[in-house]
């Protein structure tokens, strides 16, 4: 008889350790320029920000994924309690209240970093940067900290058109001047903030190392596809930062990290390896955002063969090739590199008959199906885990839409799992377990009626 | 024609009681009728191209049934419940929806509800989070395109003459909407808060000019009328998210307390500003529904380039106008209630208590989960805020 030897249920990727070890320099740098007398911004993830600030040498740190690392060692708990004594409602974003809580501690230390602060702390900022992007949280929690802070807050406004309109015609040049002009605005104030001038050859450095990270996160991702799938969500996860959050880190650094990730993801493809030491039984995709404070919940779903193979938050978008041989402004360069049309994106993820089918399903039913579920084709996912979080609307609301036009579309069910990215107290993992365990009857079936419908997987 | 027989605050009664009835009325006489979400789509583009603007709004009486499969329970439940009654086919006469970005979700409900109630027209605009100069100039761009999709939509050209006329029309009626504020100076208010709530809600279910009519009559009556609400030792402001239904208002009028004033949408907010006869006429609208209309959702400064920040300038830069409505409308203290799960006003209920400490107005917090079952427990609190006033 042979004796079955217990490894870890993941098999974390050695490069993963370097690359967010790089995220642990992002703080220290942080409370360095703090020492040195350097401006400090605290700035929300968007897509612009980061890089023009790093070229006027501000520091830059990301108090959104400074919560979900207090969250990860179980050390928020005391900084939410702060934001509800504060006034803050206790449905808000809780990477918001652990913030709020954070800034409220600060001011009674006199702008000191608290000494619970887990990996140095952030240091007090002389520039909140918020964001158009994504969720109401972004600008209207950085508002609400001039309670704490007198530094000056700018909004760095982003177009949200929806599915529909973006496809109106007129609307991706106006959005793409709206941006151009915002970020214009946004400079002359920095100029004005730090009285410096803007260097445009550095921001042009640092936006191309920024694409050039981008290009190797989606290579990484392409081959995730594979079976078994050789890269574990948690591995993802670990490695984001660095890519997303990385402050002012040198990017050629990142992009090196992010190269080792690749040939050793690559050999694993090579060599049948999978992100799991189980054999894969499931594969599958989490949506929405992390449970930061119960990460090892994953584990325990991987040593019952459930690989994670992707997942909805921070992918990188499909890097694109665009010409720009007679734009000579420096700003419309940055911007149009980065920012695409949403028919562009269909015209590249499509073959041209498709592209225009879903174009239409657009533009009769406002969104896409086919468009909104393809990663779930194309990772071949038996189930999707929806993590509906109280405290994040913009990350759940969609969810339970997404949930019944999957398993109409392709067949394939989703376990919704409540909790939070922050506050321990709203994830019951036994419960959640059970479920789990119950899911697995629900996704052997549909495996069958794909099977049976004749779907590639 | 309307053959409505009942005037004024009967009519406003009968109205709030169906306020379907009026617009059912007009579909049949083929009319295009227009949902608008919230107080940023620009109703006077509809009015302009003949077409009926009718506020969506959701039903707090009515359990929430059949929005859970599609928007789950963390979202604002007003939200879930205009969902609900679209998917239980009580918005059925809808020839389309205008929806605006005036919150996250309330901007992706545009998605949500073009594919699961199906209302046939669909437009959502995409309006910017900040005042900043760039932001105006974007919306105008954005209000240009919203009326080319309802031109294309109306089958029919907007000229300058009619546009103009439609602001005029909706500025009558923010002109009207004052006069009846103003009747609530007095002491004890010649119109109580449940009413004026009541009159909102009405006059945003029915044409402007006919809602223009009935505020005549409402404003008339009022000055004369007997049964006026009575004095009360309380006056209060009313701040929030949206109240569009009357429970949370009559249950504060149930104890020693006038509603005198309020900030909220579905009453002074739409109404205290007017849009501006511009040049190019978009221009005025732009900076009417980016700049002047003062809700949560939009991000406001006096100086965006100020380098370092002055945060009680800041506050009264954002709500001295609740300082000129408390003292205008002489209210000794403040309601901010907010729906749960609102991002935009829960953010900013710390600040605006700040600010009332700052001008020594009292102020209490009152979250709800939009039932009305679920405001009986606020009752006490009230009473107890209401003992502190003087
Ligand atoms: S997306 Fe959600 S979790 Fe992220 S900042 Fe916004 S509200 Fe918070
Ligand atoms: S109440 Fe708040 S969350 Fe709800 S629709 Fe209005 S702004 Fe959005």
């Amino acid at each position: 008889m042979t004796q079955e030897v217990k490894t870890r249920p993941l098999n974390r990727l050695k490069s993963m350790y370097a690359l967010r070890a790089e995220v642990d320099k992002m703080y220290q740098a942080g409370g360095e320029a703090e020492a040195e007398g350097k401006p400090v911004a605290w700035v929300m993830l968007e897509g612009w920000a980061n890089a023009i600030l790093n070229a006027m040498d501000i520091i830059t740190v990301f108090p959104e994924n400074y919560s979900s690392l207090c969250a990860a060692q179980k050390l928020a708990g005391p900084f939410l309690e702060r934001a509800e004594t504060e006034g803050y409602p206790t449905h808000l974003c809780g990477y918001a209240r652990a913030c709020v809580g954070y800034s409220a501690r600060m001011v009674e230390l006199n702008g000191q970093i608290p000494p619970e602060a887990p990996a140095g702390g952030m240091p007090r900022p002389m520039l909140l940067v918020a964001s158009g992007e994504v969720c109401d949280a972004r600008f209207k929690w950085f508002q609400s900290l001039g309670r704490y802070f007198d530094a000056p807050v700018w909004t760095l406004e982003s177009p949200s058109p929806n599915a529909r309109e973006s496809l109106t015609p007129g609307t991706y040049e106006r959005n793409t001047q709206f941006l151009v002009n915002e970020i214009k605005q946004f400079v002359i104030f920095l100029e004005k903030l730090t009285g410096k001038k803007m260097e445009w050859d550095k921001l042009l450095f640092t936006g191309d190392g920024t694409n050039k990270i981008n290009r190797l996160r989606w290579d990484i991702n392409q081959l995730r596809k594979a079976r078994p799938s050789p890269m574990h969500t948690r591995d993802f996860w670990s490695v984001m930062s660095a890519a997303l959050y990385r402050g002012a880190a040198d990017p050629t650094v990142i992009v090196e990290g992010n190269q080792k990730m690749y040939d050793e993801v690559k050999y694993r493809v090579d060599h049948g390896i999978a992100g799991i030491n189980r054999p894969e039984k499931y594969r599958m995709s989490f949506e929405g955002l992390a449970p930061w404070h119960s990460l090892s919940f994953l584990d325990s779903l991987a040593d019952r063969g459930w690989n994670f193979v992707c997942e909805s938050a921070y992918s990188p978008g499909r890097p694109f090739k665009v010409d720009l041989s007679s734009v000579t402004d420096p700003v419309e360069r940055y911007v149009r590199k980065r920012y695409r049309s949403l028919a562009s994106v269909i015209e590249q993820e499509f073959e041209p008959e498709e592209a225009s089918e879903v174009k239409e399903e657009i533009m009769r039913e406002g969104s896409s199906n086919r468009l909104r579920l393809r990663h779930i084709r194309e990772y071949q996912c038996d189930g999707v885990v929806l993590h509906v979080l109280l405290s994040c609307r913009s990350a759940s609301s969609g969810l339970t839409l997404f949930a019944d036009q999957l398993l109409d579309m392709y067949k394939v069910p989703s376990l919704i799992i409540e909790g939070d990215i922050i506050d321990t107290s709203l994830f019951n993992p036994v419960e959640a377990m059970k479920k789990a365990e119950a899911f697995e009857d629900t996704m052997d079936h549909y495996k069958k009626v794909r099977k049976d419908l004749g779907f590639e997987w | 024609m309307s053959a409505a027989t009942k005037q004024g605050f009967a009519r406003v009664q009968e109205l709030y009681q169906d306020r379907t009835q009026r617009i059912k009325e007009l579909k049949e006489e083929g009319k295009k009728i227009i949902g608008y979400l919230c107080i940023y789509p620009v109703t006077e583009i509809m009015t302009a191209l003949d077409l009926v603007p009718y506020r969506v709004l959701g039903d707090m009486r009515e359990p929430i049934t059949k929005a859970d499969a599609y928007l789950p329970s963390v979202v604002c439940p007003f939200l879930r419940s205009c969902l609900d009654l679209g998917l239980k086919g009580k918005y059925e006469f809808l020839d389309g929806v205008v929806t605006s970005h005036i919150c996250d979700v309330g901007s992706s409900l545009s998605g949500i509800w073009r594919y699961t109630v199906k209302t046939p027209f669909h437009y959502n605009i995409d309006t910017p989070h900040t005042t900043h100069d760039t932001s105006l100039n974007q919306i105008k761009g954005v209000l240009k395109a919203y009326q080319t999709a309802m031109e294309n939509f109306a089958g029919k050209k907007i000229t300058n003459a009619k546009l103009k006329k439609a602001i005029i029309l909706h500025n009558e009626q923010r002109a009207l909407a004052r006069e009846l504020y103003e009747l609530k100076k007095q002491d004890p208010p010649l119109v109580s808060g449940a009413e004026t709530l009541k009159i909102i809600k009405v006059i945003q279910s029915i044409p402007v000019v006919e809602g223009n009519a009935l505020l005549r009559e409402v404003i008339s009556e009022a000055r004369t009328r007997k049964n006026k609400p009575a004095k009360k030792n309380a006056r209060l402001l009313v701040w929030g998210s949206i109240l569009d239904d009357t429970p949370l208002i009559e249950m504060i009028e149930s104890l020693d307390a006038n509603v005198v004033i309020d900030d909220t949408c579905v009453g002074s907010r739409p109404f205290f500003d007017d849009v501006k006869i511009t040049p190019d006429l978009i221009d005025g609208l732009a900076q009417h529904y980016l700049v002047d209309i003062k809700c949560p959702r939009t991000f406001r400064a006096r100086d965006f380039y100020a380098v370092k920040k002055n945060y009680l300038e800041d506050l009264k830069t954002r709500f001295s106008y609740l300082s000129d409505y408390a003292r205008e409308w002489k209210a000794n203290g403040v309601i901010l209630q907010s729906v749960r799960y609102c991002d935009t006003h829960g953010y900013e209920v710390p600040q605006v208590r700040d600010y009332l400490k700052e001008i020594d107005l009292p102020g209490i917090y009152l979250e709800h989960d939009y039932t009305v079952g679920g405001l009986a427990p606020l009752k006490t609190r009230v009473q107890g805020f209401l003992e502190i006033i003087e």
